[in-house]
């Protein structure tokens, strides 16, 4: 499964591995609406990513500002693989994720 | 909709647009090779193949792509007055787009072949435009095409659509060959993205504000965008170099995001965002537009019946809404049919090339010429055409056309002439191919039919009979059988082809002057104009074009006949069929019945009915597979109250009758004659 969230009573946590693009565009959408509505905090690994379109970064963008707007603390776990990183750099994403508002913690990779 | 799993649905919708290029690149170069100065030509060719190339990369046809690529080269170097248009290059162009075509099938049994063709034709191109090497396999095609000149700034703001993402294309695609042409620096603004549970997880809200420092021509970034130009919003400007290009300027982006999600949301809902020409055209798949006309044809079956109803009910409020709904369903079917008509065009340029080829093969100097290609016809005629005019096409080049050599001993142009054209007549639809060749022979014609015994030696035949020999199975009078024609099975194709068509053929000959070929089809195979008639409890539908005149016939008239089934209409004998006996009806007829006179190619016939209902318009619903064989029905509809009516095929009716009813098969033996002043029946 490229997109997985596994949940507890404090926490989400959703693991996206492989290509997350519009193919998926509409079951991310629906795991990041669960994950906000069950935790008080929600984290993101993109450790397995091997690429993310715009639909992914778009969605992941909103789920920040969504879970900022309600004080949640939404997060990237571990770090990202370098060719995803310079692949959204180089689509004018600078910096991702913190320009896309999700902070980093480091742990869960 | 969900966009999981289609990417082979926009694989598909690529090829089929591909393939719609490769027809108007064919046209494009054959025009160019008349008009080798023609720099609009050229331009035209250089477009489609960059739009191959592009939308080929991105739908991941790479072979497809970077093969493209080197083809543009060569266009582009003839748009910068380098390379010079010759016939060589028009051939290999020519041939290259055939590979293309097998690229596009996908075909993994020939692919080791394919590739060597590929790379064959690829060697020549760089010999013609004196390239080094050439991109044989994947790469990025795009920063080989980046001209050498003065680099500068372009500001280029690009904000995709909503359908954008949904079309297959990839905005990280573009700003990647973007950034092949030159220095890009860009920033990508989410402003306009809306709260989560409103986003559309499918559509791209992003939109980029870029500086491309480049060499390349304005005319060259915008075709970077060439195929999602009609769902985007674009602007490419030159920078002034006095600006400031860091970050403060890119910041103005988010601003300018906002400011577009307010134009986009203006009239309270994002269908204002798209441009207003984008809803010129749309392509639909022939299937969803099939189950739109079946859903019509349904609604018209319930209009029908309401439309009794009402007429049963003395309620003029149930009678005001039910003409209402007539009216409405009335427009709605003629739209639904209208929807499906589309222009001839596509189908006459692709013979362009047929004849080009053929032409080349055969040593003859021959131009096509065509007539109406605006004419329109359903897309289900139009697609089963394609082969009869192939077969007419080759037949005319082959057999019609003379050597150049004889063509100038005969005085005439050296260079032949065939002529394809389309225009209306009424509910039909008259394709024509003419050649000034140099006609058929009708006393070879004849004497050939009577060595193969399709006809007696001493049978008297008309002209035009004798024409409508050729179309018969395996007839070919040509001396030799040769790659192109001469094998007698091409005419019976055409023929075959025509009458599932419920089409006609005319052939018009002159000796030394040429051949004309007339199709006469129906506008539309989903529907007919016919003649609504019951014999009994049983309703018939007779198609309005071959119906003549109703008589009526009376037992006296039956009785001075002496038993022959002919009716006497104004002194001219017509035999007739009664389709209480050929359908097996059991109920007694009426003292005075009818008979329809229809049109055949047989001649006049006479159809027995009870009564003659009236004219009506109706949809025609296939008889299903398990009734496939039954060639004397083509269809049937249902009629306003609930009843099934059998679509008669007269034609086939005609002969089944003449053969069944002579041996009496369904009844007792009866005397059926031929059709009067002609000749006797069978």
């Amino acid at each position: 499964m490229p997109l997985e969230l596994q949940q507890n009573e404090e926490s989400s946590l959703l693991c996206l591995e492989g290509l997350i693009d519009i193919a998926c565009a509409a079951e991310l959408k629906k795991l990041l609406i669960e994950a906000l509505s069950g935790a008080k905090e929600v984290r993101v690994s993109l450790g397995k990513a091997s690429g993310l379109d715009v639909t992914a970064v778009q969605l992941l963008r909103a789920a920040a500002r969504e879970a900022k707007a309600s004080g949640l603390e939404f997060a990237l776990a571990g770090t990202m693989p370098e060719p995803v990183l310079k692949a959204l750099g180089s689509a004018g994403f600078h910096e991702f994720p913190v320009s896309a508002g999700i902070s980093q913690v480091s742990g869960v990779g | 909709m969900s966009t999981v799993g289609s990417v082979d649905q926009f694989r598909h919708s690529f090829c089929e647009e591909a393939r719609d290029v490769l027809v108007d690149l064919e046209s494009a170069l054959l025009e160019l090779n008349e008009n080798r100065a023609d720099a609009e030509l050229v331009g035209r060719v250089f477009r489609g193949l960059h739009t191959l190339k592009g939308s080929g990369a991105m739908f991941g046809f790479d072979e497809l792509a970077a093969f493209t690529h080197n083809l543009e080269t060569a266009f582009d170097e003839v748009r910068n007055g380098r390379l010079a248009i010759n016939s060589e290059l028009i051939d290999l162009t020519l041939t290259a787009l055939d590979r293309i075509r097998v690229l596009l099938e996908d075909n993994a049994e020939s692919a080791a072949a394919e590739a060597g063709a590929r790379a064959e034709i690829l060697a020549r191109v760089a010999q013609m435009i004196g390239a080094p090497k050439t991109v044989l396999s994947e790469g990025s095609p795009t920063q080989a095409t980046s001209p050498a000149g003065a680099i500068r700034d372009w500001h280029i703001r690009f904000a995709p659509g909503a359908d954008l993402m949904r079309r297959g294309a990839d905005p990280f695609l573009l700003l990647r060959e973007l950034g092949q042409m030159g220095g890009l620096s860009l920033r990508a603004s989410m402003a306009a993205l809306p709260p989560l549970a409103e986003l559309d997880p499918e559509r791209c809200y992003v939109c980029w504000e870029m500086v491309l420092a480049t060499a390349a021509s304005q005319d060259a970034i915008q075709d970077v965008f060439i195929f999602v130009d009609d769902c985007c919003e674009l602007t490419i400007e030159p920078a002034n170099p006095s600006e400031d290009r860091g970050p403060g300027e890119l910041l103005k982006a988010d601003a300018t995001a906002r400011a577009l999600e307010e134009h986009r949301t203006e009239g309270g809902g994002r269908r204002t965002y798209d441009k207003a020409d984008n809803a010129s055209s749309l392509r639909v798949p022939a299937v969803k537009l099939d189950q739109f006309v079946n859903l019509v044809g349904e609604l018209v079956t319930v209009q029908a019946r309401m439309s009794e109803l009402a007429a049963r009910r003395d309620d003029p409020e149930v009678a005001e809404v039910s003409e209402e709904i007539e009216r409405l369903t009335s427009a709605l079917r003629e739209n639904s049919m209208n929807i499906r008509m589309t222009p001839i065009r596509g189908t006459f340029e692709k013979f362009r090339r047929l004849v080009h080829d053929l032409a080349r093969d055969l040593d003859k100097d021959v131009e096509l010429t065509i007539e109406g290609a605006d004419t329109e016809l359903d897309k289900t005629v139009i697609d089963q055409l394609s082969d009869p005019l192939m077969h007419l096409i080759r037949n005319s080049m082959d057999h019609g056309i003379e050597p150049s050599s004889l063509r100038t001993a005969r005085g005439k142009r050296s260079t032949a002439t065939v002529h394809l054209s389309a225009r209306h007549s009424g509910a039909s639809v008259l394709i024509g191919v003419s050649d000034d060749g140099g006609g058929i022979d009708a006393e070879a014609v004849r004497k050939r039919a009577i060595e193969k015994g399709l006809v007696a030696a001493d049978a008297p035949l008309t002209e035009r009979e004798i024409f409508a020999l050729l179309f018969q199975p395996g007839f070919s009078t040509a001396k030799q059988v040769t790659d192109v024609s001469g094998r007698g099975v091409g005419m019976d194709v055409v023929r075959q082809r025509v009458d599932s068509l419920r089409g006609t053929i005319d052939v018009a000959s002159k000796p030394g002057l040429g051949t004309s070929v007339t199709l006469r089809l129906p506008l539309t195979l989903a529907i007919i104009d016919g003649l609504l008639v019951n014999v009994g409890e049983a309703y018939f539908v007779l198609p309005l074009a071959v119906t003549l005149e109703c008589i009526e016939l009376t037992r006296a008239d039956v009785e001075r006949a002496n038993g022959k089934h002919v009716a006497n209409v104004r002194g001219e004998l017509i035999p007739y069929i009664r389709l209480r006996q050929y359908f097996g009806i059991a109920s007694e007829p009426p003292a005075i019945e009818q008979i329809m006179v229809v049109e055949t190619e047989s001649g006049r016939y006479g159809f027995v009915v009870d009564e003659v209902l009236g004219d009506c318009q109706t949809v025609i619903k296939n008889l299903g597979r398990f009734y496939r064989h039954v060639q004397v029905v083509s269809g049937a509809t249902i009629l306003g109250n609930g009843r099934v009516a059998l679509i008669l095929d007269p034609e086939r009716l005609v002969q089944e009758a003449v053969r069944t009813l002579a041996h009496g098969p369904r009844g007792r033996p009866v005397a059926v004659s031929g059709p009067g002043r002609k000749r006797d029946g069978p």
